[in-house]
């Protein structure tokens, strides 16, 4: 039996973001959608996490940021992009700064829609990303 | 037997007269390795004669007494005092060597000093086997050290005059004195000792003569000086009293009358001899000598023989009020000795503290005056002065090598220096980790304060609780930082390669020595330490330590732990680079990406719990409570009766 | 059943105990915050994915030192129960916690040593009890075992009224519970990333919350040492002092190491001191 399944925990990277998709992912820890129901936890430590939820997009600073926390992180593990400059670039996609979005520096498995994402589809994300991590593991055991 | 003791006391002389002529390394090595071959091999040979028996008296061949050779030998030291005194501008210490030297010519003069009995000469006991063992093979293996120590030393201080000569012969010296000392049962001769003792100590303090050492070596003498006063003044007080002067029927039993004075003023002497507040500040200054001095005054010599007057008085002092008082300076000194350890930043001087406060626990054992106590404090002089000796070699060692004495700056140990912490870690494991050593001599003492009635016996607790919890903390700093991992370059890695091998020699067997001990724990004390403690005490049958085989094979496991991870860790290959630093990547020399470009290193440093507890004052604190205590026990001891 | 077998018992029982009281927790904690908070199971959950992920070794030493950390937090619980002296076990209790903060400090990173020194601090704040508070027990019932101070017709609690108030405090410390969680940053709270399980990954966060859960129960039979006149009793009280605990670390941020080590200092000196002090003057 896998317990990824059951004890996803996760770490939020918040890269180029208008902070809208951050406070929509903080929205899923609160009463209301209580996503610890799940074993989800939010760690803030890529040695603990095994998804590495990323909102906003990455620019010429915080590349290295978002290789050195994705290098950190214990296999298995997967990425969310969450929210439209997660995923492409977003509004932001012709500043001059952005390189688009988070696939540009690390693989992502699963991308989630929305300007801001709602915090149901980032549920639903997470839920696809443990999906992605179980495959994963049973590749690599 | 005798001639064996003999030789302990005499041949040391003779090797260091020998050495003050010889300024040649090439020669005086060679010496001091078979000299202290010699001593280290007529030791145990002493103690092999001895068997395991209780006390034996004996005097010297054809009932030779002293007599006019002590006062020799006092006026010999005296004038060395005030020749030396005078000529660096100092008055106290000849003046209080010439009032001890009045004292000892007016009961001569006046015929008043008793007579020593020529068959009782000296006392051997298991106590005294114990002293032997550990000057003997310790204090030798100090001398060992110091021959590659002292090379380096001087090469890395150009500035200081090398005397070599003089520094080994007095080593010697002291050896010799130590062995007098622990086996002399007429209490003249074992002044003269003594007085030895003090004077060696004292030269080895101000063995670099900057005007520093110079004012900590006087420092030294002074203190000592005023113990050795009243040690002389507890002779006179015995001396009109027609008791006699032989020390073991003096401590037979609990003392009362002018015995108690004495046995008052006697510990006043063991007291400062042992570095306990308010006396304490004269072993601190004895940190800035080279480190074989430091070892050997920690370890095996000096304060040891302090704590030994201590341990002897104890059946005297046993359920007196004056025994009480004499915990009370004990237990005060480690307290307030541990509360000022945490905030030091100095290893040398962390190591002090740790001392004084370990012999405190000694002196707080030894004036309860109890069997089980007696027995607490002879296990720490045995494990104290095993991991006490290696510790300090280790950190001159260190010392010499990364020319540092800061704590902070021994950080990543074990990857610089992989072999010397394996040695570093054997060493603390010895003094702190093992739950036996010093850990199970806290257990057993807070067991024994247990009984003592009244208010005292809480206050002992209290102590005890808050004092090992403080101990606990600086010995963590101190692990921390030798554990602590990094990569290194070559040049790194070549600096443990230029230790020499009469370093390793000496602080491996101390290495080896404290596990050993550690594991045979419960043979010396079933077989030694127990009997001694009965015999002491003319105390029935008891056993003092239950250790089922099991048990032990655990707590084994816990000193050979950290050793044996340094060992095998110390030749892994891993990534040093990968730990978490908020997303910014650093690289393996712990040099990491700044916010605005550019790149910092990152150092990491111990809390020394500035804000909440000041060390120099705690340290002022401490040597007014103890010294009042100290003046009440005297007090008590000379009114009271 | 002879003391040994409580003791084997204990490296099997106490984890399930203490893992049990860890989802408990979560759960009453998520209650409290309006929320329903995750299955009662979920520790064991956590601790099996632990297991099952890679572990990331930043250096060689700090598996093994989290594994002696894990070995003698086990063995206090073994020792205690199978009849070693009271006091000696408080030196054992001190030395596994030791061992964590070792792992800890080895990292050389920087959360990972602010968390390891904070760790010494609480460790220097809350020993000082255990070693009194063993010592009281052991002056109280003239006993010097587990089983020993059970079968004593003393009344602990009622004559250790001082320790119990210091205990609840010191346990704070010792649950990690806010205001005193200083050092690790339990899950809701992340001051200083994870304070000294920041560089530990995969089976070596298991190793500490393993210990974690031993720890749990050693301090649930102390509880039962204090109760000591009936066991299910002391369960109780352990069940209130363990909710009072879950209470405070909600509704209260975390205190600076400073504020810890003097107040647990001196709750330690006034109310058990205070308390150790009366006995011995009462039983002359
Ligand atoms: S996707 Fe929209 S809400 Fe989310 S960070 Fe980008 S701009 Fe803000």
């Amino acid at each position: 039996m896998s317990f990824f399944s059951r004890s996803p925990w996760i770490l939020h990277y918040d890269g180029s973001s208008c902070n809208g998709c951050d406070i929509e992912v903080l929205a899923c820890l609160t009463p209301l959608y209580d996503v610890e129901r799940f074993g989800v936890l939010n760690t803030g430590n890529p040695k603990h996490a095994d998804i590495l939820l990323v909102t906003g997009s990455v620019n010429e600073r915080n590349i290295e940021i978002v290789e050195n926390l994705y290098r950190q992180m214990p296999d298995p593990k997967v990425v969310v992009a969450v929210g439209a400059c997660a995923c492409s670039g977003g509004i932001f996609a012709r500043a001059y700064n952005i390189q688009g979005g988070i696939d540009k520096v690390i693989p992502v498995d699963v991308y989630v829609p929305g300007c801001a994402a709602r915090p149901e589809s980032i549920i639903d994300g997470v839920v696809q990303g443990i999906a992605a991590l179980e495959a994963k593991r049973k590749k690599t055991a | 037997m005798t001639s064996l003791i003999a030789f302990l006391i005499a041949f040391p002389i003779v090797v260091g007269t020998i050495l003050l002529l010889i300024t040649r390394a090439s020669i005086r090595n060679p010496i001091v390795l078979v000299a202290s071959a010699a001593i280290a091999a007529a030791s145990v040979a002493t103690v092999v004669t001895f068997g395991n028996g209780d006390g034996v008296f004996f005097g010297l061949p054809g009932g030779i007494v002293p007599g006019q050779a002590l006062l020799a030998a006092e006026i010999a030291i005296t004038a060395l005092i005030v020749v030396i005194g005078l000529m660096n501008r100092r008055i106290l210490a000849p003046i209080m060597a010439i009032a001890q030297l009045a004292i000892a010519l007016f009961l001569e003069v006046t015929g008043r000093m008793p007579e020593a009995d020529p068959q009782r000469l000296f006392w051997f006991d298991r106590l005294s086997m114990v002293m032997i063992l550990v000057i003997g093979l310790i204090g030798t293996l100090i001398c060992v050290n110091a021959i590659g120590y002292m090379h380096d030393y001087h090469r890395s201080n150009p500035m200081i005059k090398g005397r070599r000569n003089v520094f080994f012969s007095i080593l010697f010296i002291f050896l010799a004195g130590m062995f007098g000392l622990v086996v002399s049962n007429y209490l003249p001769m074992m002044l003269v000792f003594w007085e030895i003792t003090t004077v060696c100590s004292f030269l080895l303090i101000g063995y670099t003569r900057t005007p520093e050492t110079i004012g900590y070596a006087f420092k030294a003498l002074n203190m000592n000086l005023l113990g050795g006063l009243g040690f002389g003044l507890a002779i006179a007080l015995l001396a009109d009293q027609h008791l006699g002067l032989d020390f073991a029927k003096l401590m037979a039993g609990p003392a009362s009358g002018t015995l108690l004075a004495a046995v008052a003023l006697l510990a006043f002497a063991g007291i400062t001899k042992s570095a306990q507040m308010p006396f304490s500040s004269w072993l601190i200054g004895a940190m800035y000598a080279p480190s074989p001095t430091s070892a050997l005054l920690h370890s095996s010599t000096m304060v040891k023989a302090g704590v030994f007057l201590l341990l002897r008085l104890s059946p005297a002092m046993s359920g007196s009020t004056v025994g009480y008082l004499v915990t009370f300076v004990g237990l005060g000194t480690f307290l307030f000795v541990s509360l000022v350890a945490v905030t030091e930043q100095n290893t040398k001087k962390v190591l002090a503290y740790s001392t004084i406060g370990s012999l405190g626990l000694i002196v707080g054992c030894a004036g309860i005056g109890t069997p089980e106590l007696a027995w607490v404090g002879v296990m720490i002089i045995i494990f104290h002065a095993l991991a006490k000796g290696l510790l300090f070699l280790v950190v001159g060692t260190i010392e010499n090598r990364l020319y540092t004495k800061d704590m902070e700056n021994f950080d990543t140990l074990l990857s610089r220096l992989p072999r010397v912490s394996v040695l570093a870690l054997a060493g603390i494991a010895g003094m702190f980790i093992a739950p036996f050593g010093i850990v199970v001599a806290k257990w057993a003492a807070i067991r024994a304060f247990l009984l003592v009635p009244g208010g005292q016996g809480a206050v002992m607790i209290l102590i005890m609780a808050f004092g090992s919890s403080l101990t606990l903390f600086y010995w963590g700093k101190l692990l921390i930082k030798v554990l602590s991992m990094r990569s290194i370059s070559d040049y790194e890695r070549s600096i443990e390669r230029r230790i020499s091998r009469y370093e390793w020699f000496t602080e491996g067997a101390l290495a080896v020595g404290v596990i050993a001990v550690t594991a045979s724990i419960g043979l010396i004390s079933d077989r030694v330490v127990g009997p001694y403690a009965l015999s002491a005490f003319a105390a029935g049958p008891q056993t003092f330590l239950n250790i089922e085989p099991a048990m032990l094979v655990v707590m084994l496991a816990a000193v050979l732990f950290l050793p044996l991870l340094a060992v095998w860790a110390s030749t892994r290959k891993f990534d040093a680079a990968d730990f978490y630093t908020s997303g910014r990547s650093a690289n393996a020399s712990h040099v990491m990406g700044a916010a605005l470009g550019g790149s910092k290193s990152v150092t990491l440093r111990n809390y020394y719990l500035e804000g909440v507890i000041n060390g120099a004052m705690m340290f002022r604190v401490g040597t007014l409570a103890c010294g009042a205590i100290l003046i009440a026990m005297v007090t008590v001891g000379m009114v009271v009766r | 059943m002879t003391p040994a077998v409580y003791g084997v018992l204990f490296v099997f029982l106490a984890p399930v105990f203490g893992g049990l009281l860890a989802g408990v927790d979560r759960r009453v904690s998520a209650r409290m915050q309006g929320r329903i908070g995750p299955p009662l199971l979920q520790p064991f959950y956590d601790l099996g994915k632990l297991l099952q992920k890679q572990a990331r070794q930043v250096n060689p030493v700090v598996e093994p030192l989290l594994l002696g950390h894990v070995f003698f937090m086990a063995v206090s619980g073994v020792l205690l129960l199978s009849g070693t002296d009271l006091i000696f076990i408080a030196f054992v209790f001190a030395l596994a916690a030791l061992f964590l903060v070792l792992a800890a400090g080895s990292v050389n990173s920087p959360y990972s040593f602010a968390g390891a020194e904070r760790e010494l601090v609480v460790l220097l704040a809350s020993e000082p009890f255990f070693i009194l508070m063993m010592a009281a027990i052991c002056k109280v019932t003239g006993a010097s075992t587990y089983a020993g101070v059970l079968a004593s017709p003393q009344l602990v609690a009622v004559q250790l009224p001082g320790v119990l108030l210091a205990f609840l405090l010191v346990a704070t410390i010792k649950l990690r519970k806010s205001p005193f969680d200083i050092s690790t940053s339990h899950h809701p709270h992340q001051e200083l990333v994870s304070g000294l399980t920041t560089d530990m990954s995969g089976r070596m966060l298991a190793y500490v919350e393993l210990a974690h859960w031993y720890e749990s129960a050693l301090l649930c039979a102390f509880m039962v040492l204090l109760f000591n006149w009936s066991v299910p009793l002391g369960l109780l009280a352990f069940a209130i002092a363990y909710a009072l605990e879950v209470l405070v670390d909600n509704s209260t941020s975390r205190a600076k190491w400073q504020l810890v080590l003097r107040s647990t200092w001196a709750a330690t000196l006034v109310f058990s001191g205070g308390n150790v002090l009366a006995l011995f003057l009462l039983s002359r």
